[in-house]
């Protein structure tokens, strides 16, 4: 088995494994990138970086991020602005990070110029005090450049700016078509053909092939399902909140998950684990339900073994008729941290990092990070059949499938500075409901309660709706 | 005498420095946190507020806190005994064979010790998981159920497995030490009354041993206070309680839940858990 993997805590972007052996076709991809800018016009268009002035003096600026191979921008900027040296340091993915990240916060030093958070765990440092608010830094100026929704969840309050959108995660459905075609199996387009499928694989596969894997710890997945019936979490008034993790919208998805996990029709294993990935690389799980930037992640994490294999199909519906919808799940912005020596210089290089044709482009297609940049969105680059995710896929544009449901996610969406506890709450639930001690109904509702009793008890004025 | 003892304090001085720069100064650091509470107003950083001994009220309601404690014991009464048990086997086995194989055997137990705790952890992570587990695969060959090691009931113990795996072979070295020392005329003496091998084992080794033991006991007593590592490894795995032990709860809450001052007054009474808890043995060695 794929014996190379190592787990991660959680790996909203991808990134499992060193990308050392790609590294001379990423730097060849660079300067490929790199030529037709400087030609032939192109219809990518970039801020003009000259607005950004950063501090003067040779600058190091210190980044963390966990998407494995970014330290390859790093040459492209220094060439760009040669008074700055970026240096790239990945300290462990999503949570391990922000651990981290709320230590040094809080010691006043020892912290980065540039740190790369999801939007989900975003408020929970704007609380902190401990983010500058980049719009002082021309930030605004640029709003233009990236896709609006994700502009949101940089800047909650729609005034201060607190990074810039790197990624985001809209939803879909991966599959094997390899497996679906042995047994049979039609791509669902409505949660119902889906349970049927599901029942259908389970009993010709004598329940040794399971559709999907329900995903037991890992919140955001959860919550990015229920995003696309129609569920908010979370909703501030002035200075006040609401939370609603157990409302009817959300209850519906879980009781829907609940049948076909007591059923055994699905799998539970924890995604970004070895468990999970010998599962889908030994072909007893056919499908995968994956943020946008889940299949560049499976293609590496699998060290492309299945590659070829697999097609990306819209994120199944409640009911036909209805206008499309879908969910988000991760995706990440670049934040300045205040004890930057720096922070001009910081705010140009996240921008830099998530506007430049030449990282945006590269990104997806070494990486699988789905861009939050418009342009980068628009580009026809995004689309390479010889390269990952669409070569995972069998050349299909994957990339377009994700840039609509990207479209039918709704953009009003809230997170709340107690995510982090939220977050780790989720699996407590979801295990009890697993082992049969709870329904989805009284996992949902002790989800709400415990949230809400820690919220209390760390002094916000937060009320269950 | 004073001229000696200004000597001492010389020769103590660079422990000293450390030891209170890096030991006491952050638990003086961690007292004075746990007695501030957050208030907060709107969106913005909380503002701390004096709050006398409110988390420690807080904290001695915590269930969760409390489960975290109770976990610690029931690791403690298990574990520690399964692997002092262990560790007196071995030694007195090693001590009573000779030649290569002891050698052998000597460092093989003891390998594990050398091991960093995390990647011994991550190790087991793979020897736990469900499918890819070894142990699950022979259960399968002979058509039994598995098992998941990294279960919610089952998972402490999981993790008492690595610590006894882990240690087994660091106390064994000292028992093993410590039966060295024991002076060959006793079991010359031993002999000529007639002592047979238990005899000698429960009358002359096991009672010699029992100053090391009590030793190795407070150790490992503490070592269970301690308990963080192999928990903190395993979690992505699969859901592993917050409170599986009560160090990650505490870590948890300082740096997820950015709450100091409530992780500061919940270490504190950790500290002093431990402290009456090891308190009386430590005398009893220090009176000897």
């Amino acid at each position: 088995m794929n014996n190379s993997i190592v787990w991660r805590s959680f790996s909203p972007s991808p990134g499992r494994r060193t990308a050392l052996p790609f590294l001379p076709w990423v730097v060849a991809g660079y300067v490929c990138l790199l030529l037709p800018s400087l030609s032939a016009q192109s219809a990518y268009q970039e801020p003009d970086y000259s607005k950004l002035k950063p501090e003067s003096g040779p600058i190091t600026l210190e980044v963390w991020t966990w998407v494995v191979g970014l330290d390859k921008a790093a040459p492209l900027f220094e060439q760009a602005f040669p008074n700055i040296k970026v240096h790239i340091n990945n300290v462990g993915a999503g949570p391990t990070e922000y651990q981290k990240l709320q230590t040094a916060i809080k010691a006043g030093s020892g912290g980065p110029d540039v740190a790369q958070i999801e939007y989900d765990f975003l408020p929970s440092f704007i609380v902190t005090d401990g983010l500058v608010d980049i719009s002082e830094y021309g930030a605004s100026d640029v709003k233009s450049f990236f896709v609006p929704w994700t502009w949101g969840q940089c800047s909650p309050d729609g005034k201060a700016v607190y990074g810039s959108p790197q990624d985001s995660g809209p939803m879909a459905l991966l599959y094997n078509k390899k497996i679906f075609d042995q047994y049979g199996l039609t791509v669902p387009t409505t949660w119902e053909e889906f349970a049927q499928q599901a029942e259908k694989l389970a009993k010709a596969s004598d329940g040794k092939v399971k559709l999907v894997d329900f995903v037991p710890t890992q919140a955001p997945w959860f919550i990015g399902l229920a995003w696309a019936n129609g569920a908010t979490l979370f909703k501030q008034n002035g200075d006040s909140w609401t939370q609603s993790l157990n409302s009817p919208e959300c209850q519906k998805v879980l009781d829907f998950w609940a049948e076909l996990i007591k059923k055994k029709y699905v799998a539970t294993i924890p995604d970004f684990t070895p468990e999970f990935y010998t599962a889908v690389g030994s072909g007893q799980i056919a499908a995968s339900i994956e943020a946008a930037w889940g299949p560049g992640v499976l293609a590496q994490s699998l060290n492309d073994k299945t590659s070829g294999e697999w097609q990306v199909a819209p994120l199944p519906q409640w009911s036909k008729g209805q206008p499309f919808r879908s969910g988000n799940w991760g995706g990440s912005c670049d934040v300045v941290l205040k004890q930057s020596k720096y922070p001009k210089a910081a705010t140009l290089f996240s921008i830099w990092l998530n506007a430049a044709k030449g990282p945006v482009i590269n990104n997806w297609t070494s990486y699988g990070i789905f861009p939050a940049s418009l342009s980068g969105l628009a580009s026809p680059d995004l689309n390479q059949a010889d390269k990952n995710p669409s070569k995972f896929c069998a050349g299909q544009n994957v990339a377009q499938i994700y840039a609509d449901a990207s479209k039918a996610v709704n953009v009003d969406f809230e997170w709340s500075p107690w995510f982090a506890f939220v977050n780790d709450d989720y699996n407590k639930q979801i295990a009890a409901l697993i082992a049969g001690a709870m329904t989805a109904k009284q996992a949902l509702d002790a989800w709400q309660a415990d949230s809400l009793k820690n919220a209390t008890s760390d002094g916000y004025d937060v009320k269950g709706k | 005498m004073r001229r000696y003892r200004k000597t001492a304090y010389l020769f103590l001085t660079p422990f000293l420095a450390v030891f209170i720069a890096f030991y006491l100064a952050p638990v003086c650091y961690a007292l004075y946190l746990s007695l501030f509470i957050r208030k907060r107003v709107g969106i913005g950083p909380p503002k701390d507020v004096f709050g006398g001994l409110a988390n420690y009220i807080r904290a001695v309601q915590d269930t969760d806190f409390l489960i975290g404690l109770k976990n610690m014991f029931v690791f403690g009464v298990v574990q520690v005994p399964i692997m002092l048990g262990l560790a007196i086997l071995l030694a007195l086995l090693l001590h009573q064979s000779r030649g290569f194989f002891m050698k052998v055997c000597r460092t093989a137990y003891f390998m594990p010790y050398g091991i960093p705790t995390a990647i011994g952890a991550m190790v087991w992570g793979y020897l736990y998981a469900p499918n890819l587990s070894p142990f699950n695969q022979i259960l399968r060959a002979f058509h039994q159920g598995t098992i998941d090691f990294l279960s919610p009931a089952i998972v402490l113990f999981s993790i008492a497995n690595i610590v006894t795996w882990t240690w087994t072979g660091y106390n064994m070295i000292t028992l093993f030490a410590a039966l060295q020392n024991i002076p060959q005329d006793l079991y010359e003496a031993a002999r000529v009354d007639g002592a047979k091998t238990w005899d000698i084992v429960r009358r002359i080794q096991i009672p010699l041993l029992l100053p090391t033991l009590r030793l190795l006991f407070i150790f490992s007593v503490i070592g269970t206070s301690q308990l963080f590592t192999e928990a903190f490894v395993l979690r992505p795995l699969g859901y592993l309680a917050d409170n599986i032990t009560p160090n990650l709860y505490v870590y948890l809450t300082a740096a997820r839940d950015a709450n100091y001052s409530y992780a500061g007054a919940l270490a504190i009474l950790l500290a002093l858990l431990i402290f009456v808890i090891s308190g009386p043995f430590l005398r009893r060695i220090a009176s000897r």
